[in-house]
């Protein structure tokens, strides 16, 4: 996690390094002081909004960012994975990258780690949550702060998980209703967010 | 390994309640309080008198410092198991509302003013519009955009587990008087008609009206006090009914036994019989569970409760998610304490339930000295077995007088495994807490200095400062440091040899280590005396006497100190 020092550290070395390559929809928000690295190349879908200090990490594989998601501050995509489960080394994939899916909501501080990893449509990953290396969130999964992911699960659609990684599924059915409040939020983040997508290109 | 944290409980003295009944106000308990003569005597006492801090019942009245309140009147300490509580102000915890007493006896005891806790995780529970359904993350700019125009039906919902109540079926017609709505869906007669949960699949739901838990406790209600009144005609409480002052004090003199007919009378009555119908609130247990297995089979293991779940609710019986209801806020209170003795109010709160404050609150720890224990070398992580190690124990005054202080442990720790203990110096005196902070500058160099000395004391001796027998080992302006060497037991369990076993003797206990038998737990007596001002209650009664008159005090108590875990090699 980086801490306010580390944060300092990094940020003047960032123009002087490699670029990492990116595909930037035009409609997109980002902020200038967001931390983009890695070699492989960082996709962001259509009206997606990325906050200050989001650190997106494309060293291990590919990130790609649906439409109109929410990246909050200080949340890390593509993060070195941890720790290969002791049970199944093997399933740590150390290549791959991540993908998240249109209408998801990265809170502040989530940690997704690299290794194709995805996050499915619709999701709302909770303050402070990580999601393991491979890790496959389905749609509209919403995970409560601090949940935990292991690296390879799969999670289905609708899950919730809440209560130090309890389950149940989320019968509220306002897909639609979180879309359209999604817009809205996106709306006025674009209007608080000053955005420099150039800085990145 | 867990890593242990010393600990100190302190016994109140209600632990033997012949003390405690039979004491007036003058006398102290603590001088009734068993104390062993002398700390090798002890083992040679009666045992009964001996404080084992592992006896079951010694779990009731060992308390921390901190939980302990003080009576000052008596001289004693209180803990929360003996003190006389009463209500001061009831109140919901969600919403902060006061509840009065009298609105308590007709509606509950719980919050109905549409404060819901959530079935599955007790998060709180809101009401939303189903229609703008607004997302917790929009900010309040947008909200306010929405919140104009709110649209039925409406929904309680959880924000943390997304749970809402339109998963039992239940929506409400307008966002006030939920409780209301809620208790007329559940209870009232159209309960059919718009709670109707996975139709096909719950017949045992049908009858739910008459199953409800207040439907059959009225009904219950009327049909007994009919076979009531058919029994005693002539008792009179047929006319009154229950509910009625006249009646309660007809049964008050009838339990007081003033009045010697109205036995006569029950026995005469004609016989009564039982509810055995459903309108009169019998209900025949429902052995038929093949809709639940089925059920079960059809949902999984995710649609069932836990156990936490159904126990949280109001009426019981839960068995699967979609029988959950939202839990009214159960009401709080807060209250006062009063000395069981002698009736004093110890602590009372203040009354507005937004003031978290005190109007009176005597603790324990103003009087009794804190003791914390440090080991004298880096501590192990565990205690070896039969090798001494010595533990400091600092005693710190929150008297403004000087105290004079005697311990006295048993030789031997008490239990299966009988470690030894010896306290190195058994008495000395604290000086006096001072009131102002100028002595914290003083105190702050005299630390240092000691720091040093200390340094250059190790310096010389090559880090071997030996404890001595006898004598204290620190000492500051209000506290001091003695040594308590302990030689840890053996855990190991073998029989003694059959040779040395006496005749008679019951057979020795060689069952495997008990949970927390290994903490070395030592039972220690603490005996305080000390010149302090005479106590408000006899200044009032001797008038006479000089405003400044000292008078001799002294408490005494058990405590049990937990020092560490003993290794099981
Ligand atoms: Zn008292
Ligand atoms: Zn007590
Ligand atoms: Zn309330
Ligand atoms: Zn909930």
């Amino acid at each position: 996690m980086s801490s306010s020092n580390k944060r300092q550290s990094v940020l003047p070395r960032m123009p002087a390094g490699p670029k990492a390559p990116v595909n930037f929809s035009s409609s997109i928000t980002i902020a200038d002081s967001a931390l983009l690295a890695g070699k492989h190349t960082i996709n962001i879908g259509s009206e997606s909004v990325v906050h200050p200090r989001a650190r997106l990490d494309s060293a291990l594989g590919r990130i790609t960012i649906g439409r109109r998601c929410v990246v909050h501050e200080r949340t890390s995509l593509g993060a070195a994975p941890a720790s290969a489960p002791a049970s199944d080394p093997t399933i740590l994939n150390t290549q791959g990258g991540v993908t998240i899916g249109d209408y998801a909501t990265l809170e502040v501080g989530a940690v997704v780690e690299a290794g194709g990893t995805v996050v499915g449509e619709g999701c709302v990953v909770g303050i402070g949550c990580r999601i393991g290396s491979g890790a496959k969130l389905g749609k509209h999964c919403t995970l409560t702060p601090l949940s935990e992911i292991q690296p390879g699960e799969e999670v289905p659609d609708f899950t919730v998980v809440y209560s130090n990684g309890t389950r149940r599924l989320d019968r509220r059915g306002i897909t639609e209703l979180k879309h359209k409040a999604q817009a809205r939020q996106i709306e006025v983040l674009k209007r608080l967010i000053p955005s420099n997508p150039t800085k990145f290109q | 390994m867990a890593s242990f944290t010393p600990y100190t409980y302190i016994q109140c003295p209600c632990h033997d309640t012949t003390t405690t009944t039979t004491t007036t106000s003058q006398s102290r308990p603590a001088e009734d309080a068993p104390s062993p003569t002398s700390p090798h005597s002890s083992d040679d006492d009666d045992d009964d008198h001996n404080f084992d801090p592992r006896a079951p019942r010694s779990n009731y009245s060992l308390y921390p410092l901190e939980y302990l309140l003080w009576c000052d009147v008596c001289h004693q300490i209180r803990c929360p198991r003996c003190v006389a509580e009463e209500l001061v102000t009831i109140y919901c915890p969600n919403c902060l509302f006061e509840v009065a007493s009298s609105s308590l006896k007709t509606e509950g005891n719980r919050c109905t003013r549409s404060c819901f806790q959530c079935p599955i995780c007790i998060g709180p529970l809101a009401v939303q519009s189903l229609e703008s359904a607004p997302e917790p993350s929009l900010l309040s700019a947008d909200n306010a955009n929405t919140a104009t125009t709110p649209a039925g039906p409406w929904i309680l919902s959880c924000s943390y587990c997304n749970w809402n109540s339109s998963e039992i079926g239940v929506k409400f017609d307008k966002p006030q008087g939920i409780f209301a709505q809620l208790q007329k869906l559940r209870h009232g007669e159209d309960s059919h008609s718009k709670h109707a949960v996975g139709g096909d699949t719950s017949p045992t739901k049908t009858d739910s009206v008459a199953a409800t838990m207040k439907a059959r406790f009225s009904a219950m209600r009327s049909f007994y006090s009919a076979q009531n009144a058919i029994a005693n005609p002539s008792s009179g409480l047929g006319d009154y009914g229950f509910s009625s002052p006249g009646a309660l004090s007809r049964i008050m003199s009838i339990y007081s036994g003033n009045n010697a007919g109205s036995h006569k009378q029950k026995s005469k009555g004609t016989m009564t019989r039982e509810a055995d119908s459903a309108s009169e609130g019998f209900r025949a247990l429902d052995l038929d569970d093949s809709s639940a297995v089925s059920q079960l089979r059809r949902d999984g293991w995710d649609s069932t409760v836990i156990g936490d779940q159904a126990k949280s609710q109001v009426e019981e019986g839960a068995r699967f998610a979609e029988e959950l209801w939202p839990i009214p806020y159960l009401l709080r209170t807060k209250r006062s304490k009063r000395c069981p003795v002698c009736r004093h109010i110890i602590s009372k709160p203040e009354s507005k339930v937004a003031n978290t404050r005190f109007r009176m609150r005597l603790v324990a720890n103003t009087t009794i000295p804190s003791i914390s224990i440090k080991p004298f070398n880096p501590p192990p992580a565990l205690l070896k077995p039969l090798q001494p190690v010595q533990y400091l124990l600092t005693f710190r005054n929150p008297l403004f007088d000087e105290v004079k202080v005697t311990l006295a442990t048993p030789a031997t720790t008490p239990g299966r495994f009988a470690s030894r203990v010896t306290v190195l110096c058994p008495q000395f005196q604290m000086d006096p807490s001072t009131e102002s902070g100028m002595y914290l500058v003083d105190d702050a160099l005299k630390d240092d200095n000691k720091d040093i000395q200390g340094r250059r004391r190790r310096g010389t001796e090559g880090g071997t400062h030996q404890a001595e027998a006898g004598k204290i080992w620190e000492r500051g302006h209000n506290w001091v440091t003695i040594v308590v060497e302990v030689v840890p037991a053996s855990l190991s369990l073998e029989a003694p040899p059959a040779l040395l076993r006496k005749e008679g003797e019951p057979e020795p206990d060689l069952s495997p280590l008990k949970e927390d038998e290994d903490v070395l737990e030592i039972p220690m007596f603490v005996r305080l005396e000390w010149e302090g001002d005479v106590s408000h209650d006899q200044m009032s009664t001797s008038t006479g006497k000089e405003k400044d008159a000292r008078e001799k005090k002294e408490l005494a108590y058990w405590c049990t100190i937990g020092i560490g875990r003993i290794s099981q090699e």
